[in-house]
């Protein structure tokens, strides 16, 4: 579970200033296991996400990485452009987890409200690949009132990860608040470290609202 | 006289010399055996329970407040439950004359082969049924049919303790000798008995599918101990021992499929089941060839 500065003074203008002179997300690619590299794109072109329905869609071909004669075709996640490609490595066998490329992804002002918030909230992430469903008791009062007046705490039985048939609670482990985000549909398949909720000390609600009436407001 | 409990044991060890471990080398299997010893380490047994994992979870908590804990691979069995319920809370009827156990196991293994659990449960139910002479086929995961109608079902659920012990709990339901159901599941469901025309021993079938689950469950520690040893993950293609036991027995691949994470209250889509891919996920085609993997989620066969 990620920590950050939601306990600690936000400074909008400097968060606002970096994403206006650089609105842009950097997504590193990394190797997915050893293997000999051979790219399938270069340096300033366009690429695609995953799309379709159920994202079955496979996004724009980036590299092929092959092991012991068995090549697998990595794709692109998200929309954007090439920014770097480590050309050096065409052709060479890397191990895993080295960077290949960098894709330079346009933010949308939904994106950047979002990116603000993920620094301001406290993130509870998504332990296995898995899909995810709110706990009874969770899901019973979001219905009722809105998520924004379910208050949670360390301990508390939340969420329940479904994985091959099998049903396991997760527990909440981060700092007491409201759930201010939901950032999965119950029964989707989220990836592991992906964020599930962002968690607001009733305290601090006042000022997250702010942000992001400043920024609805502010951003073209 | 023997006790009910005596002669599920006396079934239990009658079954271990009988398993079918052609496939591995005596040290392999002695291995397998010990890792799976556990299983019905202690048995207690119920005319009537409401359900065997609510009185597990009861257990667990006595256990907890004496300072100790749970004893791995304990198995709580029930003639008749009154209160017993599958996934999303649906109804599982629960009779006398079926087979109704929960099993607890300490949640000890990688999550990479704790995923493989509900496999090796539905694979244990599905070959102990096969003993008695029906041509039971596991369904992704693990729904134990018989010409398409539900012989058995699997419950997999983790609980954390008080005391933060963590168990998975496995809950197995057989239609044994009941030939009777509700209404709703008078088309979908069929017995042992009604299967085979004559009364099945509960007792030996108990028996029979806790010497599957000893096996089953350990050769999933096995297959981590061998995966741990040659440095290989699921995601780098390495083959599982316990999901290629599990696939002699599975007849998705190739069938016409309708998915959902709730099927019954909200299918998704239509595909045809290609592949099981080495971690378990299930490899469906859709109509514009393109091909999706579900780790989790549900399938009825169309």
């Amino acid at each position: 579970m990620s920590s950050n500065s939601s306990n600690q003074e936000i400074h909008f203008d400097k968060i606002l200033g970096q994403y206006r002179s650089d609105p842009y997300n950097y997504v590193d690619m990394h190797t997915v296991h050893t293997g000999t590299v051979r790219f399938l794109i270069e340096e300033g072109a366009e690429v695609e996400g995953a799309s379709g329905e159920w994202m079955h869609k496979p996004g724009t071909r980036l590299y092929e990485i092959n092991r012991e004669r068995n090549a697998k075709i990595i794709t692109s996640k998200t929309n954007g452009t090439i920014s770097s490609v480590c050309s050096e490595l065409d052709g060479q066998f890397v191990e895993a987890g080295e960077k290949l490329l960098t894709i330079r992804h346009p933010l949308k002002k939904k994106e950047i409200i979002e990116g603000i918030l993920q620094e301001v909230l406290f993130l509870f992430e998504a332990p296995e690949r898995a899909r995810y469903y709110f706990s009874m008791d969770i899901q019973s009062r979001i219905d009722q009132k809105g998520a924004r007046a379910v208050f949670i705490q360390p301990g508390d039985e939340i969420i329940t990860m479904s994985l091959m048939k099998r049903d396991t609670p997760v527990y909440y482990t981060g700092e007491p608040g409201i759930i201010h985000s939901v950032y999965f549909t119950p029964g989707d398949s989220i990836d592991q470290g992906q964020p599930l909720i962002g968690v607001c000390a009733e305290d601090k609600l006042p000022v997250v609202q702010k942000v992001i009436t400043r920024v609805k407001a502010e951003w073209e | 006289m023997y006790s009910p409990l005596q002669r599920i044991r006396e079934h239990q060890q009658a079954f271990l010399g009988q398993l079918d471990t052609h496939a591995f080398s005596p040290s392999a299997v002695e291995k397998i055996l010990a890792y799976g010893a556990p299983v019905g380490a202690a048995l207690e047994h119920h005319t009537q329970l409401n359900r065997c994992m609510d009185r597990l979870q009861q257990l667990i908590q006595e256990k907890e407040q004496q300072g100790r804990v749970l004893a791995a691979g304990t198995v709580v069995l029930a003639d008749v439950l009154t209160d017993s319920s599958g996934r999303f809370d649906r109804a599982w009827y629960a009779p006398e004359g079926g087979v109704w156990l929960a099993m607890a196991w300490p949640d000890i293994l990688l999550p990479e082969f704790t995923r493989l659990l509900p496999f090796a449960v539905g694979a244990a139910c599905c070959r102990a049924v096969r003993q008695c002479g029906v041509d039971a086929r596991l369904k992704w995961v693990n729904d134990v049919l018989v010409a398409g109608k539900k012989l058995a079902g699997i419950l997999c659920t983790t609980l954390q303790s008080s005391g933060g012990d963590r168990y998975h709990l496995l809950g197995v339901g057989i239609n044994g000798n009941n030939q009777v159901f509700p209404m709703e599941f008078q088309t979908s469901a069929t017995s042992l008995r009604s299967e085979l025309s004559q009364e099945i021993d509960l007792a030996e079938l108990t028996g029979c599918l806790l010497a599957e689950l000893r096996w089953s469950l350990g050769l999933l520690h096995y297959d981590e101990e061998q995966a741990l040893a040659e440095g290989g993950s699921c995601e780098q293609g390495r083959a599982s021992l316990l999901l290629a036991l599990w696939q002699e027995l599975c007849d998705t691949v190739g069938q016409r499929v309708e998915y959902g994470f709730n099927i019954q209250q909200k299918p998704l889509y239509r595909a045809v089941a290609r592949e099981i891919d080495p971690c378990g996920g299930l490899v469906m085609e859709l109509e514009d060839r393109s091909r999706v993997t579900e780790y989790s989620g549900e399938i009825v066969y169309l």
